[in-house]
C-alpha cells in the first residue's frame, strides 16, 4: 500500500469513549485522539502514549460530549423512581430500616477492625528489604530456644555461598538473663535516662536489617570501638534536634565512654525486636577478655541470616547437622542427636516469628496465631449473621410488595426491571451502611485499640485491599438478598396478582428457616466458645501456682553496687514489710538455664533453670519444702554456692531416689560446679502456665547474682508501705532510681493475650446474639401479620393466649433445638482442640452447654412472645372485619 | 439567550480558528494554542469550546474527507461566521477603547 502502518490506541479507552460519547461528535473526537496518539507514539514509549491517550479521553467526559441522560432518558427516570421507592420504603418502616442498617454497620465495623488487626499482626518485619530471605537460627531441642552461639552467624556466611549476609546480635543482659537497662548520660547538658533495649550487634547488622540511617555512616559506625548508634527518638531525648554524631555519652557511670557514631530511624512497631541503641561487638572484643559467652559453647546470641533469593531454606537447613559438629566440639551422643534430627538448628522465616515462634527468650512478646484465628472466625460469624438477617428480612418482606410489582408489570415493566429495582434497593442499603460504618469506625478507633491493646489506625483502612473486601461483601450481600424476592415476585402473572392472589402464602420459608438455623448455630458457637474461653482463663488466673503471688513487692536492685545485705536489712525495717528476700529472677520472668547431672550418673543430663536465692526465699514466697532444707548462708557450703536445692521435676527427670546428700554437678559454661543436694522444693510455676514446670536449681551466688529484692508486705496501708520502702531504699542508695512492681501484676501480664481475647469474644458473642434475636424479631413480626386472621379465628374458637403463644413459638424453638444439636458437637470438638494448646487446661463443663441452651431458648421465646403479645391481646373482631 | 458573550478561552479558540483558516480542526487548534500561548490545553477542552462557539453561532463546520493518519476518520473543519467576526471585532474595539482610556500615569507606575 505504500502507506506507513499506524498505531492502534488502547482498545478499552476507545470502547469506553464510544459508549458515553454523543454519536454526532464521536467520529471527529475519536479521529483527533487517533491522530494525536500517532504523534505521541512517535516520540514516547507505548506506556506513556497510552497514558496520555487515556488522560485526554477521560477529559472528554464533559457535558457537551456525553450522551444526554437528563430528563429525556428512560434509564435515568427509572432509577430516579427506584430511588424514590427505596427512600420512601425506608422511611415507612423506620424500625426495620434502622435495624437493617445497624446490623450491617456492626458487621462491617467488626470485619473492618478485625481485618486490620489481623493484617497488622501478620505484617511483622515485612517492612525489611528482602524480608522473604531473612531467617533466624533457632535451637530446637526439648525446650526450644531462640539463642545460638555467637560465632555461628559468621561461620555460616563464610562456609556457605547461599548465605549472603549474617549477623549476630544480643540484647544487653543483666545477670540471670534479664534484659538490663543502661544509664546513659549526656554530661554536657546533664541529661540522664535509664535506657532500655540496648543491643550488641555485629558490624554486618545493616547488611541484613535495612533500618534507614539518618545521620552518620552506619557501616563504619559498627566497625569502630566504643561507638554507639541511637535511634532518632532516643537521640532527640539527649541531644535535641541537632545532628548528634561525634557527641559523647556516659555509659553506666563510665564518663564519656561512648561516641555517637550514627543515628537511624526508630524501629517500627511491627518489628519483632525493638532497639533504642546499638553497640558493636567490636567494642566488646577489644576488651580482650576471654568470655565463653562469645564462644561456640554458649547458646547465647540471636543469629540472623540473609539467604540468596530463591534459596530453599529447608534444603539449606538440612546441611547444618553435617557442618556444625566441626565447630561445636560435642561428644558423640550430642552429635548423634543432631544428625538424627532429635535436636536441630531451625531456620525461622523472620516474618513468621511474631505469630508462630514463641519459644524461650523471644525479644518482644509474641502474638498468637490461634487467637487471631478466633478473632477472624468470630468476625466472619457476625458477618454471616448480619447478612442472613438482611437476606431473610428482604425475602420475608417480598410478599408485601406483590401489588407494587403487579402494577409495575401491567404498566409494562420488564422482568429485568423488577430485578434491577430490587438489586438497586439492596445495594443502596448496603452502601449506606458501608459509608456509615466508616464513620462509626472513626469514632470507635480508640476504644477498640484500648480493648484489644492494638495498634490499628482507621487511616489504614483506606487501602485497596480493605476497601475491596468490604465493597465486595456489600455487593454480594445486596445481590443475594435481592435475588429471592425478585425471582419470587417475577414468578406471578401480573393479572393474577391484581385479581387478588392469595398473598398469605409466603414462599421460601424453608430456606429462611434454614438460614435462621445457621444463625443460631453461629450464635451458639460464639456464646459457648466465649464461656469456655472465660472458664479457661479464670482457671489460669486462679490456679494455685505453688507459691503465694499476692502482696509481693518486687524492687529492682540490679544496678546497686554496694552491699545488698545492708539494703535488705534496711528494707526489712520498713513499716508493713513482713519478709524480704534477694533473688536473681522472679516468677513470671525469663530464666537462664544450664545442664545438671548427678555425679554418679553423668550420662543423664537435664537442662535446669537456675535461680540465685538467699535464706528467706521460701518464707517470702511461701514455697513448700518437700525434703531437706532451704539454703542458709551460715553454712559454708551454702554460701560458697556448692549446696543446691532442686525442684521435684528436676529430681524426677534425674531419676534420683532419696536425693538429699547426693552429689550434683552443675555445668555453668563448661565450668563445672560440684555440689550437694540439700533440699527439694515442691514444684511451683515459675513460668507462665502455657508451659509445664521444668527442672530448676537454686543456689546462693558466689559473687554478683541478685537482681531483685522481693518483699512480702501486709495488704493494709499499701501506699504507706511503698513510701516507707522507698525512703529506706534511698537511704542506702541515694543516687539510685526506685522502681518497683507487684508480682501478681507482672504475672497477670503473661496472660494479656488471653484477657484481650476474653474481652473481644464476650463483646462479639453479645453482638451476635443481639443480631440473631433482632433478625428473628423482624421475621416473626412479618409472619405474624400474615397470620392475624388465623390467630383471630382461633381465639374466637376458644384458644387461650398461652396456646396461641405456644403455636407461634413452637416452630422457632424447634429450629433452635436443631441448631443446638448441630452446634454443641462442633463446639465441643473445636474447643477441645483449642484447650489442648494449654498445658494446664480446664475440662469442658457440660453446664456450659446447658446454660447456653437455656439462655438461647429463653431469649428466643422472649423475643417471639414480645412481638406476638399485641396481636394475641387485640380484639379478634378488628382483624376479621378488615377488608 | 444568555450565551452570546465570548469567554476568554472561547475568544482565543475563535481567533486561532481564523488564523488556521481554512484547515482549522480540533487537534491543530490545540497545537496552535499550545505553541502560541504556552498554555497546557486538553483536547477535550478545545472541543468543548468549539461546540459552545458553534452553538452560539460564531462558528460553522463541515466534515472533511478522512485521512490515513486519522485511521480513516473524518475531521470537522471550522470557519468563523459573520456573527463570529462581529463578536471578535466588538471585543477588539472594546479592549482598545478601554486601553486608550487608561491615564498615562497609571501605566507609568507599573
Amino acid at each position: 500500500m505504500g502507506l506507513q502502518s499506524t498505531y492502534e490506541p488502547p482498545k478499552l479507552a476507545v470502547k469506553l469513549l464510544s459508549l458515553v460519547c454523543k454519536k454526532k461528535l464521536f467520529e471527529e473526537i475519536e479521529g483527533d485522539l487517533y491522530e494525536y496518539y500517532q504523534g505521541q507514539r512517535e516520540e514516547k514509549t507505548k506506556r506513556v502514549a497510552n497514558l496520555y491517550y487515556w488522560f485526554h479521553m477521560l477529559n472528554f467526559l464533559r457535558p457537551f460530549a456525553i450522551k444526554k441522560l437528563g430528563q429525556n432518558s428512560n434509564t435515568i427516570i427509572m432509577y430516579r423512581s427506584y430511588f424514590k421507592f427505596t427512600w420512601r420504603g425506608m422511611l415507612r418502616q423506620k424500625l426495620q430500616t434502622s435495624f437493617h442498617l445497624l446490623g450491617l454497620i456492626m458487621a462491617f465495623c467488626v470485619c473492618g477492625f478485625i481485618y486490620s488487626h489481623i493484617k497488622y499482626e501478620s505484617s511483622y518485619d515485612s517492612f525489611l528489604d528482602n524480608a522473604d530471605d531473612i531467617y533466624r537460627v533457632a535451637w530446637m531441642n526439648q525446650n526450644p530456644q531462640t539463642r545460638t552461639p555467637h560465632p555461628m552467624a559468621q561461620a555460616l556466611a563464610d562456609d556457605f555461598p547461599e548465605v549472603i549476609d549474617a549477623v549476630s546480635i544480643s540484647p544487653i543482659y543483666g545477670s540471670g538473663l534479664t534484659k538490663a537497662t543502661v544509664l546513659l548520660k549526656n554530661e554536657k547538658n546533664n541529661i540522664t535516662f535509664d535506657e532500655p533495649n540496648g543491643y550488641f550487634v555485629d558490624s554486618t547488622f545493616f547488611d541484613v536489617f535495612s533500618f534507614k540511617p539518618i545521620h552518620g555512616n552506619v557501616k563504619e559506625a559498627l566497625q569502630t570501638t566504643w561507638g554507639i548508634i541511637l535511634t532518632k527518638s532516643v537521640a532527640e531525648k539527649y541531644f535535641g534536634e541537632a545532628n548528634p554524631v561525634g557527641e559523647r555519652l556516659t555509659f553506666n557511670g563510665m564518663e564519656d565512654m561512648l561516641e555517637v557514631a550514627a543515628v537511624v530511624e526508630d524501629t517500627p512497631k511491627n518489628s519483632h525486636f525493638r532497639f533504642n541503641f546499638l553497640i558493636s561487638y567490636v567494642s566488646l572484643k577489644s576488651l580482650q577478655f576471654n568470655d565463653p559467652w562469645m564462644s561456640w559453647d554458649d547458646f547465647g546470641h540471636f543469629n540472623y541470616l540473609k539467604l540468596a533469593p530463591g534459596t530453599d531454606a529447608k534444603a539449606f537447613e538440612a546441611k547444618i547437622p553435617d557442618w556444625a559438629p566441626k565447630y561445636l566440639g560435642w561428644d558423640e551422643e550430642n552429635v548423634e542427636a543432631l544428625k538424627t534430627g532429635e535436636n536441630k538448628f531451625e531456620l525461622q522465616p523472620i516474618q513468621s516469628i511474631h505469630l508462630h515462634s514463641n519459644i524461650r527468650w523471644e525479644l518482644e512478646a509474641n502474638g498468637s496465631y490461634s487467637y487471631l484465628l478466633i478473632y477472624g472466625i468470630s468476625a466472619l460469624f457476625i458477618l454471616l449473621i448480619s447478612i442472613i438477617n438482611f437476606v431473610n428480612l428482604n425475602t420475608a418482606k417480598a410478599a408485601q410488595r406483590l401489588k407494587e410489582v403487579g402494577v409495575k408489570k401491567t404498566l409494562g415493566a420488564y422482568k429485568s426491571q423488577v430485578v434491577s429495582q430490587f438489586i438497586f434497593e439492596a445495594l443502596f442499603t448496603t452502601f449506606l451502611a458501608l459509608a456509615l460504618s466508616f464513620v462509626a469506625m472513626y469514632m470507635l478507633e480508640t476504644p477498640f485499640n484500648q480493648l484489644v491493646n492494638g495498634n490499628i489506625s482507621v487511616a489504614d483502612l483506606y487501602q485497596t485491599d480493605v476497601i475491596l473486601v468490604l465493597l465486595s461483601i456489600a455487593i454480594v450481600t445486596a445481590f443475594v438478598s435481592a435475588i429471592y424476592p425478585s425471582l419470587y415476585l417475577n414468578s406471578f402473572e401480573a393479572g393474577q396478582i391484581l385479581k387478588g392472589l392469595k398473598t398469605t402464602k409466603l414462599g421460601g420459608s424453608s430456606v429462611r428457616n434454614g438460614l435462621l438455623a445457621i444463625q443460631f448455630v453461629a450464635a451458639i458457637l460464639m456464646i459457648s466458645g466465649s464461656i469456655i474461653i472465660k472458664n479457661q482463663i479464670s482457671f489460669l488466673k486462679n490456679k494455685d501456682l505453688g507459691f503465694k503471688q499476692e502482696n509481693l513487692l518486687v524492687v529492682e536492685v540490679d544496678d546497686f553496687q554496694g552491699d545488698l545485705e545492708v539494703m535488705k536489712t534496711s528494707i526489712q525495717k520498713s513499716a508493713g514489710v513482713l519478709d524480704v528476700s534477694l533473688v536473681s529472677n522472679v516468677p513470671g520472668g525469663q530464666f537462664n538455664q544450664h545442664p545438671i547431672y548427678a555425679a554418679n550418673n553423668p550420662s543423664l543430663r537435664v537442662d535446669a533453670a537456675e535461680m540465685f536465692i538467699d535464706n528467706d526465699l521460701a518464707t517470702t514466697l511461701s514455697l513448700n519444702i518437700e525434703a531437706g532444707r532451704m539454703l542458709n548462708k551460715e553454712f559454708s557450703a551454702d554460701s560458697s554456692g556448692t549446696a543446691f536445692v532442686l525442684n521435684e521435676t528436676a529430681i524426677r527427670e534425674l531419676s534420683l531416689e532419696d536425693p538429699i546428700g547426693k552429689q550434683l554437678n552443675w555445668v555453668n559454661n563448661e565450668q563445672l560446679v560440684k555440689g550437694t543436694i540439700v533440699g527439694v522444693v515442691k514444684d511451683f510455676n515459675y513460668n507462665s502456665l502455657h508451659v509445664p514446670v521444668r527442672p530448676m536449681i537454686m543456689m546462693v551466688p558466689t559473687s554478683f547474682g541478685y537482681n531483685y529484692l522481693v518483699a512480702k508486705v501486709s495488704p493494709a496501708n499499701l501506699k504507706e508501705t511503698i513510701l516507707s520502702v522507698e525512703s529506706n531504699f534511698k537511704e542506702v542508695y541515694p543516687e539510685g532510681s526506685f522502681s518497683y512492681r507487684f508480682l501478681d501484676d507482672q504475672i497477670e501480664r503473661l496472660y494479656l493475650e488471653e484477657t484481650r481475647t476474653l474481652k473481644l469474644t464476650t463483646l462479639l458473642s453479645a453482638i451476635s446474639i443481639f443480631l440473631a434475636c433482632g433478625g428473628l424479631l423482624g421475621i416473626v413480626s412479618i409472619v405474624i401479620k400474615q397470620r392475624v386472621k388465623e390467630i383471630s379465628i382461633r381465639k374466637i374458637m376458644g384458644a387461650s393466649a398461652s396456646q396461641i403463644l405456644w403455636l407461634m413459638n413452637f416452630k422457632y424453638l424447634l429450629i433452635a433445638g436443631v441448631s443446638l444439636l448441630i452446634a454443641v458437637p462442633v463446639s465441643v470438638y473445636f474447643m477441645k482442640d483449642w484447650l489442648s494448646n494449654f498445658t494446664y487446661q480446664i475440662g469442658i463443663d457440660p453446664l456450659t452447654y446447658v446454660l447456653t441452651a437455656i439462655a438461647v431458648l429463653l431469649l428466643i421465646g422472649f423475643t417471639i412472645t414480645l412481638i406476638s403479645m399485641k396481636t394475641v391481646k387485640s380484639n379478634p373482631v378488628n382483624a376479621l372485619r378488615s377488608e | 439567550m444568555k450565551g452570546t458573550q465570548l469567554g476568554e478561552f472561547e475568544e482565543l479558540v475563535l481567533l486561532v480558528v481564523g488564523v488556521l483558516f481554512p484547515e482549522a480542526y480540533g487537534l491543530n487548534i490545540r497545537e496552535e494554542i499550545i505553541n502560541q500561548t504556552k498554555r497546557k490545553v486538553a483536547i477535550g477542552a478545545v472541543h468543548s469550546a468549539l461546540s459552545r462557539l458553534e452553538e452560539k453561532g460564531f462558528l460553522e463546520s463541515e466534515l472533511a474527507e478522512g485521512t490515513h493518519e486519522r485511521g480513516g476518520r473524518r475531521k470537522r473543519l471550522f470557519k468563523i461566521t459573520a456573527s463570529g467576526k462581529q463578536a471578535l471585532e466588538k471585543n477588539h474595539e472594546l479592549r482598545n477603547s478601554l486601553f486608550s482610556q487608561i491615564p498615562e500615569m497609571a501605566l507609568k507606575i507599573v
